[in-house]
C-alpha cells in the first residue's frame, strides 16, 4: 500500500468550495493509487467563526481579567479541527469517498503532557491502517494528541501541538505510515524567494534544504514548520508544500546531501518589532554584569521573545514582538536594582527617554536615599527585522557591504544587525519594509531563482 | 503485541500487529520528537574579534568604507554589530594580519583581539521555547563569564567570548539546562 499524507491548512478547508478542491487532491491521489490520508487544520482563519483564534477568543470575551487555565484552552482550541475534519470527511462522503474522521488520540498521537505546546512521544497509529484497510479515506484532526500520565489517573488528556502544529501532524503520521510523501497544502504554490506582499512575482522554489525552511520560518515567514520539517527529515520523508488552488508543481524539501551549494535562498522578514537599547555606561563592569543578569532573568522569566540581541561594554539591546512590549513595559519601567558591596547602588530602570509617572513616583520615593542611578532604554517602536537567508554564500567576503550599501544608497537607516551561519539580518524601520525586501531581492538576483 | 524500539533516522519496517495487513509501520512506540529545550553545547575556536570606534562622520557612510575595505581584502566577517561610534565584528584568526593591514591603511582607531572563541547552544526551535535565549543568556552572564557578541538561529544560540572562558561557558550552560533535562 502506497501512503500519502495530505495535510490542508485553514484557507483549504475555510468554505465548501476550498473543502471541494481540497477533496479533489485527495481523490486524484487515491485515483492515482495512493491510500491518501488527510491532516486537517481549523477552518478559517483568525476571524472566521471557528478558526483557533475565535475559540480562544471566545474564552477571553467571559472576563478578560481571567486567564483561561491551559488544559481548558486546549479542549477549547481541539474543537477547531474536530468541526473541520468531521464536516471534511462528510464532504469526501458526498463525493462518493468512504472517509472517517479521527481525533488526535483517536488516531494514536500521544504527546508529553505540556499543554498547549505539547511534543509527541510515540504514535500508534492503529485505528489509521485499519480505516485504510477498510477503504476509508481517514481525516485527522492536526494539532492535537493526548497525554497518558502512566501513573494510573483515569483517561487521556488532551494536548495541542503549539504554532505550527498541524504540519507536525502531518509529518509525525507520514512517518509512522512509512508514507511515500508528505504533501502540505496552502494558498500560494509553495516557499517562495520572499512574501508575495512584499514582492509580487517573487519566485516559488523547487527545492529548499530542511535547515533552509527552518530558518526562513525562523526569522518571520509562515511557511512550513520547522518542527514538521525535522520530522520529515529525522525519518527520510519527503516532504512537499503545495497550493491546494493551483497545479504549480510546489516546493521539495530535501536534505542538504540532496541539494548541496552555496546560495541566497530568499529575504523574509518580521515586523512590528519594538527596539530597546538599555545604556548602563554608569554602571562599573561588574554593576554592569548584575545588572545584565537580572534584565535577562526577567525576559527568560516572563518568556519574552527577543530578537537582535547585542552586547557591549556600554550596554545591551534587543527587539521584541509589539504584542510583548506593554507587559515588558510594564516589569521593567521603574523596576529597581539594589545592588550591595561596596558603592551600593540602587539602579531605577526607566524605559524611554521621557520618565514615565511611574518612574517618577518611584525616583521620588528613593529620594531619601543615596547612590541612586537610572538605567534608560532608548526606545525605537515600529521597526521590522529583514533577513537575507543563505547558507555558505553569507560567509563570502563582501556581502555585508553589498547589503549595506544597498541600503544606504536607499537611505534607509539601519539600527542593528545580525547574522550567522545562515542569514544576515538588518533592523530597520517598520515603513521601509516591503521596499527593503525588494531592494535586496534584487540585489541579490533573487527574481531570476527557480 | 511486540513493542519493537527503532531509532531515529532508521527505516527499518516492522510488522504491525494486524493480521492479513499489508502495511509495514514504523514502530508502535517512537519517539517522534527531539526534546525541547538545550540538546548539545559546541565550542568552536580561532577567532579574532576587531573593534573600530571613533569613526566619524557620517557614521554610516564611515561604516561602509571600512566594509568595503575589508571586502577588498578577502576577509569574511561574522557577528557585525553596530556601535555607537563604530562597528565591531569577528573574522578568523588566520586572517588577522591581513586585517591589521586594511585597518592601518584606513589610519582608523581599532583594537583587534584574537583569542575569541563561539559557543554554540543548540536548542531545537528555539523561538518556540519563549524566554530561552533570555535564559541561556542570563545563565552565561551570572556564570561569569563576558559575553562579547550573542546571535541566534532556528536551532542554536552563538555566543561570542574570549577562549580561555569557552569551557566554562559550556559547562554553565549545561549545568543550568542539560541536567535539569536529564532530572526529568
Amino acid at each position: 500500500m502506497r501512503i500519502k499524507v495530505m495535510k490542508f491548512g485553514g484557507t483549504s478547508v475555510a468554505t465548501h468550495e476550498a473543502r471541494i478542491a481540497s477533496a479533489m487532491r485527495l481523490i486524484s491521489a487515491k485515483e492515482q493509487g495512493f491510500s491518501p490520508v488527510a491532516v486537517v487544520s481549523a477552518i478559517g482563519r483568525k476571524g472566521q467563526p471557528y478558526a483557533t483564534d475565535t475559540l480562544m477568543q471566545m474564552l477571553r470575551d467571559i472576563d478578560p481579567s481571567v486567564t483561561p487555565e491551559p488544559r481548558e484552552l486546549d479542549l477549547m482550541m481541539a474543537c477547531g479541527e474536530i468541526l473541520s475534519s468531521v464536516i471534511f470527511a462528510h464532504t469526501l462522503k458526498t463525493l462518493g469517498h468512504s472517509s472517517q474522521s479521527f481525533r488526535g488520540g483517536q488516531a494514536g498521537i500521544r504527546t508529553d503532557g505540556v499543554y498547549g505546546n505539547a511534543r509527541i512521544v510515540s504514535i500508534l497509529p492503529r485505528s489509521i491502517i485499519q480505516s485504510l484497510e477498510e477503504g476509508h479515506i481517514p481525516v485527522i484532526c492536526g494539532f492535537q494528541g493526548v497525554y497518558v500520565s502512566g501513573d494510573g489517573s483515569p483517561g487521556a488528556e488532551l494536548t495541542t501541538l503549539g504554532r505550527g502544529g498541524s504540519d507536525t501532524t502531518a509529518s509525525a503520521i507520514g512517518a509512522a505510515l512509512h508514507a511515500e510523501a508528505v504533501e502540505i497544502y496552502t494558498d500560494v504554490d509553495g516557499v517562495k524567494t520572499a512574501d508575495p506582499d512584499s514582492v509580487k512575482n517573487a519566485p516559488t522554489l523547487r527545492k529548499v534544504t530542511y535547515d533552509e525552511v527552518a530558518e526562513i520560518a525562523h526569522l518571520g515567514a509562515k511557511v512550513v514548520h520547522p518542527r514538521a520539517a525535522e520530522i520529515a527529515m529525522q525519518y527520510g520523508i519527503p516532504l512537499w508544500v503545495k497550493n491546494t488552488f493551483s497545479d504549480d508543481e510546489g516546493t521539495e524539501i530535501v536534505t542538504r546531501e540532496v541539494f548541496p551549494g552555496r546560495r541566497v535562498t530568499g529575504v523574509t522578514h518580521t515586523g512590528k518589532l519594538v527596539y530597546l537599547q538599555f545604556d548602563l555606561s554608569s554602571a562599573p563592569d561588574n554593576e554592569r554584569t548584575l545588572l545584565e543578569a537580572k534584565l535577562y532573568e526577567v525576559m527568560a522569566e516572563f518568556g519574552v521573545n527577543l530578537f537582535m540581541l547585542n552586547l557591549s561594554p556600554m550596554g545591551t539591546g534587543f527587539a521584541v514582538p509589539r504584542s510583548q512590549f506593554p507587559m515588558l513595559r510594564d516589569v521593567l519601567d521603574g523596576l529597581t536594582v539594589p545592588i550591595g558591596g561596596a558603592t551600593s547602588n540602587i539602579y531605577l530602570f526607566q524605559i524611554g527617554l521621557k520618565a514615565s509617572r511611574k518612574v517618577e513616583a518611584q525616583s521620588e520615593l528613593l529620594q531619601p536615599l543615596e547612590n541612586i542611578k537610572r538605567v534608560i532604554a532608548e526606545l525605537t517602536e515600529g521597526c521590522s527585522m529583514v533577513s537575507v537567508i543563505g547558507h555558505e554564500y553569507l560567509q563570502q567576503a563582501g556581502v555585508f557591504h553589498r547589503v549595506l550599501k544597498t541600503l544606504d544608497e536607499a537611505q534607509v537607516p539601519v539600527l542593528q544587525t545580525s547574522d550567522s551561519d545562515f542569514s544576515l539580518s538588518c533592523l530597520v524601520p517598520e515603513a521601509d519594509t516591503n521596499r527593503v525586501v525588494r531592494l535586496l531581492h534584487d540585489g541579490f538576483g533573487l527574481a531570476e531563482m527557480v | 503485541m511486540v513493542e519493537v524500539s527503532l531509532k531515529v533516522g532508521q527505516r527499518r519496517p516492522i510488522p504491525i500487529p494486524f493480521p492479513n495487513s499489508q502495511i509495514q509501520t514504523m514502530t508502535p512506540q517512537t519517539e517522534f520528537e527531539k526534546r525541547r529545550g538545550v540538546s548539545r553545547v559546541e565550542v568552536r575556536s580561532g577567532f579574532a574579534q576587531a573593534h573600530l570606534s571613533n569613526l566619524g562622520v557620517p557614521l554610516a557612510g564611515k561604516r561602509l568604507e571600512v566594509l568595503e575595505q575589508v571586502a577588498k581584502g578577502g576577509i569574511s566577517i561574522d557577528f557585525l554589530k553596530m556601535t555607537p561610534m563604530g562597528l565591531s565584528f569577528l573574522i578568523k584568526a588566520a586572517e588577522v594580519d591581513a586585517l591589521h593591514a586594511v585597518l592601518k591603511a584606513l589610519n582608523l582607531e581599532y583594537s583587534l583581539r584574537d583569542g575569541r572563541s563561539v559557543v554554540l547552544v543548540h536548542a531545537v526551535n528555539i523561538r518556540d521555547e519563549e524566554g530561552l535565549i533570555a535564559g541561556i543568556l542570563k545563565a552565561a552572564i551570572s556564570g561569569g563569564t563576558t559575553v562579547h557578541h550573542i546571535s541566534d538561529m532556528h536551532d542554536r544560540v552563538l555566543m561570542v567570548v574570549e577562549s580561555s572562558e569557552a569551557e566554562k561557558l559550556a559547562d554553565t550552560v549545561k549545568a543550568a539546562f542539560m541536567e535539569a533535562v536529564r532530572a526529568n
